[in-house]
C-alpha cells in the first residue's frame, strides 16, 4: 500500500459531506468521477483532497458535467473497480439519462445525494424534488438524517451494490446544508473497521479482464427488453431487501450503531404518527416526545430505504397506528405527494383502518418547524377522534399567503 | 509503450486476425466496418472500446449479438468518449493499486462515435476528454449526417447538401452551413496528435492510427465515412467515393502534431474537380440545376482556399 | 438463440464473445476462436444478399485490396493468400469486385442463384481496352 492511514478519533466533528468524503476514503474507492454542485461538493472536494495528500490512491476525474461525471462512472464501473461520486439537484437532473443507464448495465457505484430543490425558480436549499425525481432509476436508495447516518451508510451501500447476487448502484441521500454542513459528532470506524466491512472490490464482468471480453450497453428491441428490465425489477424487489438486513446486522455487530429498514420512533402504542424521510425524522421524533407529555400517543416512522420501497415492512410498522401523515418534501405538481401514493398502496389491502393524510412542505429549504409539527400531530388527533379524515387529504404546511390545500 | 505491429504493406496487413465481426447489422457497402477494420487491426495490442448512440452501435450490439471480439461499451449518443475515459482512469487507478488481473498488457482505448455524436451531442463530452488528457483516441466516423435517424442535417453536413431537416426544394438547395471544423477545434485543445483519415487510403490511416497509439494522451481522429444510404450512391462505389473525397481535396489528409505542426499527408497526383465528387452522389444532384451551378463554383473555390490553407499552415509550421 | 425467460440470462444484458478464455485475440485467428452463441460471428446474414460475388483464383494476385476494403470481413486471407469469401457474412455489396485490380477480374459480382461453377466456366477473358 501506497498511502497512508488515517488516525481518527473516536468521535470526530464531522459535517453530513466530511462524514460521506471520509467514508469514500475509508472505502478505498478507485475512481470518482465529479462534477462540483452546491451543496455536495465538498465529499467529492474531499476525495481529491485525501488522494492529494496521499491517504489513498485512485483517480479523480474532474469533469465538465454531472452527465460525463455519471458517465465517467459508468465507464469506470464497467471497467471493473469502486467507484463514487456526489451531486445534487441540477447535477442529478443532468444525470437522469445516464442513472438509468448504470441499473440497466448493473453497475454497483455509489452516488451520495445531497438533496436539494429543482428550478426554476434556482434554489441551492434541501428538499427531496432531486430524490423523487430519480426514485424509478433502478437504483437502490438510502436514506440518511444526520452526518453519523450518511458516514455509515456509504460502507452499507458499497457493500450492497457490490455484492454478486445484486450488483444495482445505490444512491445514499442526505438532505442539503441541513445535514450536509451542519457539524454534529461522528462515531468513527478506523480505517482498518471499515475497509474490512466494506471488502475488497470483486470484479463481475469487468472490461479490463483482457481474456473474458464483454459487450456492455446491448441494444434490446420488444423481443428482449421487457425480460430484461423484468429481471433488473425482480433482483431489486427480491434480492436487495435480505442483503441490506444482513448489511446492517453485520454493521450493528461492528460498531453497536442499529440501522432498520423502516426506523420507527414510539409506534409501539402510537395513535397517530408521521411518515417521513432526511432531517424531518429527527425534528418529529422531538416533538413526538413532547406531543405525548400533552396526551398525545404520537410516533414517528422514517424511511431509510427508499427503493425498493420498503411495502410490508412500512405496512407492518403502521399496523396499530389510527392516524398518519404522510409528509412529502417535494412538490407533486398534480397529484398526491410520493410517499402519500406509496403508502396508499402499501396500506390499501391491509386490515388497517388508519386514516391517511399527506402533507407538502420544506420546499426550496424552508424550515419544518416544531409548532408546524405540534398542529399536524393535533390535526391527526382530530381525525382519530372524529373518525375521519377532517382536513382535505393534501396540505400545504409552511407557505405564505391563504391556506393552500387539495384533494 | 509497446512496439508497433509491423505492417510493410498489404499482404502483410492481411495476416491481422479481425478484432471486429461480420453478420453485423451495417448497410451492405457502409465505410463504418472499412474504418473500424482499419483502425483495430493497425495494433495488436488488448482494445478497450466505446460506441456512442448511432450507426455504428445500433448496428453492432443487438441483443443476443455482439461483433465485438474485444471488450466494448456503449451508454448514450453522447458520452461514448467519456465512457472510455472512464474505464481507461480504472485502468489507471487498477495499475497504480497492483490489481489488475494481466498487468503485463498495454490496452488501447478507443472512442468511435459519428459526425452527429462527436461535432453536435457529444462535443463538450469529447472536448473534456481531451482537455484532461486520457489516454484515449476518439475516432470520428464522418459520413456528414444523422445517418442512424434517417437523414437529418449535422454541422458536420456540407453546404448543398440535401438533408432531411435541410432538404432541397422548390426554393432551398439544402443545408445553408458549412461543415465545422472539428480537426482544427480538437487540435485547439493542444493535444498531441489529431487527424484527417479516409480508408481508401488503409497505409496512411494505419500510419496514423499507429501514431496515435504511441503517443501519451489524447488523439482525435476524423475519418471520412461514404455513406451509401445517404449520399445516395451504389453500395459497390464506397471505395471510389472515397478516393473521389480525397482526390478532389474536399477530404485533405494530414496530421497535427502537438496541436501546432500540420503536416499534408497526401497529396493526389491528380486532383479531380470537386465537380466529380459532388456528381456522384444523390445528395447533391440538385446543385447541378442551372440556378445551383454557382454553387458547385463556390464548393471548388471553398475547397481549394482550405488546401492553400493546410499548405501555408504547413510550412509555416503553426 | 432461442428467446429466454426473464430469469434466464446475464445480468445488464452483459453478452460475452468467447467461451471461457482467450488469451491472445489479436494473434489468434478467427477458425482458432472459441466464438460463444452470442457472437454475430455464429450468425449469418446470407439473406440479405440479392447478387453475389464469385471467386476465380485464376486470375488473383493476392494484393488483398478486397481483404482490406471488404466491411464485412468477408474475404478470407490466410498467409497472406486470398482463399475464399465468407458466404455467411456476404452481403453482396460489390466493393471487392470494384477494388479487384486484375484483368479480367478475379471477383465479379452474379445473381444469389446463379451457379458458381457455371460463371466459372464462362468467365470473361481479358479486356484489352482496359489499361
Amino acid at each position: 500500500m501506497a498511502f497512508d492511514k488515517m488516525e481518527l478519533q473516536k468521535i470526530e466533528v464531522w459535517d453530513g459531506n466530511r462524514a460521506a468524503a471520509q467514508a469514500l476514503r475509508q472505502s478505498q474507492v478507485d475512481v470518482v468521477a465529479a462534477y462540483p454542485i452546491t451543496p455536495s461538493t465538498p465529499i467529492v472536494e474531499g476525495y481529491a483532497k485525501f488522494l492529494a495528500d496521499g491517504y489513498i490512491e485512485g483517480e479523480f476525474v474532474m469533469v465538465e458535467s454531472e452527465h460525463a461525471a455519471m458517465s465517467g462512472c459508468i465507464g469506470a464501473a464497467a471497467a471493473g473497480g469502486r467507484v463514487a461520486t456526489a451531486t445534487s439537484s441540477q447535477g442529478y437532473a443532468l444525470m437522469v439519462e445516464t442513472l438509468y443507464q448504470a441499473s440497466g448495465m448493473r453497475l454497483p457505484i455509489v452516488l451520495n445525494v445531497v438533496n436539494r430543490a429543482l428550478a426554476a425558480p434556482l434554489n441551492v436549499n434541501g428538499d427531496h424534488s432531486d430524490m423523487y425525481l430519480g426514485r424509478d432509476s433502478g437504483w437502490i436508495q438510502l436514506d440518511a438524517y444526520c452526518p453519523q447516518d450518511a458516514y455509515d451508510l456509504n460502507f452499507i451501500a458499497f457493500k450492497v451494490s457490490e455484492d454478486h447476487d445484486v450488483r444495482l448502484p445505490c444512491m445514499v441521500h442526505q438532505d442539503g446544508f441541513i445535514t450536509s454542513h451542519t457539524a454534529q459528532g461522528v462515531h468513527t470506524l478506523t480505517d482498518d473497521e471499515a475497509y474490512g466491512f466494506v471488502g475488497e472490490y470483486q470484479p463481475m464482468n469487468d472490461m479490463l479482464d483482457f481474456e473474458h471480453p464483454v459487450t456492455h450497453g446491448v441494444q434490446t428491441e420488444e423481443d428482449w427488453h421487457f425480460e430484461h428490465k423484468a429481471r433488473q425489477h425482480n433482483d431489486l424487489m427480491t434480492k436487495v431487501m435480505p442483503k441490506i438486513q444482513t448489511a446492517f446486522d453485520d454493521f450493528e455487530k461492528l460498531s453497536g450503531r442499529k440501522y432498520n429498514i423502516v426506523e420507527s420512533y414510539d409506534m409501539s402504542d402510537a395513535d397517530v404518527c408521521v411518515v417521513c424521510m432526511g432531517t424531518s425524522v429527527e425534528t418529529a421524533r422531538e416533538v413526538a416526545t413532547e406531543m405525548r407529555a400533552k396526551g398525545i400517543k404520537a410516533g414517528v416512522v422514517g424511511l431509510r430505504v427508499i427503493r425498493p420501497f420498503p411495502f410490508f415492512e412500512i405496512a407492518e410498522a403502521l399496523k396499530g397506528v389510527k392516524a398518519i401523515a404522510a409528509l412529502d418534501r417535494s412538490s407533486p405538481n398534480g397529484a398526491a405527494g410520493m410517499l402519500f401514493n406509496e403508502l396508499a398502496g402499501a396500506l390499501f389491502n391491509t386490515g388497517t383502518k388508519a386514516l391517511l393524510s399527506g402533507y407538502v412542505y420544506g420546499l426550496g429549504g424552508r424550515d419544518l418547524t416544531k409548532a408546524h409539527l405540534v398542529s399536524l400531530f393535533t390535526e391527526l388527533q382530530k381525525n382519530v377522534d372524529a373518525g375521519k379524515v377532517t382536513t382535505p387529504l393534501q396540505q400545504f404546511i409552511g407557505v405564505r399567503g391563504p391556506k393552500l390545500s387539495f384533494l | 509503450m509497446s512496439e508497433n505491429k509491423n505492417i510493410k504493406n498489404l499482404k502483410e496487413f492481411s495476416t491481422s486476425a479481425d478484432r471486429f465481426e461480420g453478420a453485423n447489422l451495417l448497410c451492405p457497402g457502409c465505410a463504418h466496418s472499412i474504418i473500424v477494420r482499419e483502425v483495430l487491426n493497425a495494433t495488436n495490442d488488448d482494445l478497450i472500446l466505446s460506441a456512442s448512440t448511432g450507426c455504428l452501435e445500433v448496428c453492432t450490439a443487438v441483443y443476443p449479438y455482439t461483433s465485438w471480439d474485444a471488450s466494448w461499451i456503449h451508454i448514450g449518443f453522447e458520452n461514448g468518449s467519456t465512457a472510455v475515459a472512464g474505464a481507461e482512469s480504472m485502468y489507471k487507478a487498477l495499475k497504480t493499486k497492483g490489481r489488475l488481473k494481466q498487468p503485463d498488457r498495454n490496452p488501447k482505448f478507443v472512442s468511435f462515435a459519428g459526425d452527429g455524436a462527436s461535432y453536435d451531442i457529444g462535443f463538450q463530452w469529447i472536448s473534456g476528454c481531451m482537455e484532461r488528457g486520457h489516454n484515449i483516441m476518439h475516432v470520428v466516423l464522418d459520413n456528414e449526417v444523422y445517418a442512424n435517424t434517417g437523414g437529418q442535417r449535422s454541422s458536420s453536413t456540407p453546404i448543398g447538401s440535401s438533408a432531411t431537416t435541410s432538404p432541397e426544394g422548390r426554393r432551398s438547395y439544402g443545408e445553408k452551413k458549412n461543415k465545422k471544423d472539428m480537426v482544427s477545434i480538437m487540435a485547439s485543445h493542444n493535444i498531441p496528435y489529431s487527424a484527417q483519415v479516409a480508408p481508401n487510403k488503409w497505409k496512411d490511416m494505419v500510419k496514423k492510427i499507429q501514431h496515435g497509439f504511441s503517443v501519451d494522451g489524447p488523439v482525435f481522429i476524423n475519418a471520412v465515412s461514404p455513406c451509401t444510404t445517404e449520399w445516395k450512391f451504389d453500395p459497390k462505389d464506397t471505395m471510389h467515393l472515397a478516393d473521389l473525397a480525397t482526390d478532389s481535396l474536399v477530404f485533405p489528409l494530414y496530421e497535427i502534431i502537438d496541436g501546432h505542426e500540420l503536416n499534408i499527408t497526401y497529396r493526389p497526383k491528380t486532383v479531380v474537380p470537386v465537380e466529380e465528387y459532388l456528381a456522384a452522389q444523390g445528395r447533391f444532384k440538385h446543385l447541378f440545376k442551372d440556378e445551383y451551378k454557382h454553387l458547385i463554383k463556390e464548393w471548388q473555390e471553398r475547397v481549394d482556399a482550405k488546401w492553400a490553407q493546410l499548405n501555408r499552415r504547413e510550412e509555416a509550421r503553426v | 438463440m432461442a428467446n429466454k425467460g426473464w430469469d434466464e440470462f446475464e445480468i445488464g444484458a452483459m453478452l460475452r464473445t468467447f467461451e471461457g478464455k482467450i488469451d491472445d485475440i489479436a494473434g489468434t485467428l478467427q477458425e482458432n476462436r472459441a466464438y460463444s452463441q452470442n457472437s454475430s460471428f455464429v450468425a449469418s446474414v446470407a439473406d440479405w444478399r440479392i447478387i453475389k460475388p464469385v471467386f476465380n483464383k485464376d486470375f488473383c494476385i493476392d494484393c488483398q485490396f478486397c481483404w482490406v476494403y471488404c466491411p464485412d470481413i468477408s474475404i478470407i486471407s490466410r498467409d497472406k493468400k486470398m482463399i475464399g469469401i465468407d458466404m455467411d457474412h456476404c452481403k453482396g455489396c460489390g466493393i471487392c469486385v470494384e477494388v479487384c485490380p486484375t484483368n479480367p477480374k478475379s471477383l465479379m459480382m452474379f445473381p444469389e442463384k446463379a451457379d458458381e461453377e457455371t460463371e466459372l466456366a464462362a468467365w470473361p477473358a481479358k479486356n484489352e481496352e482496359k489499361k
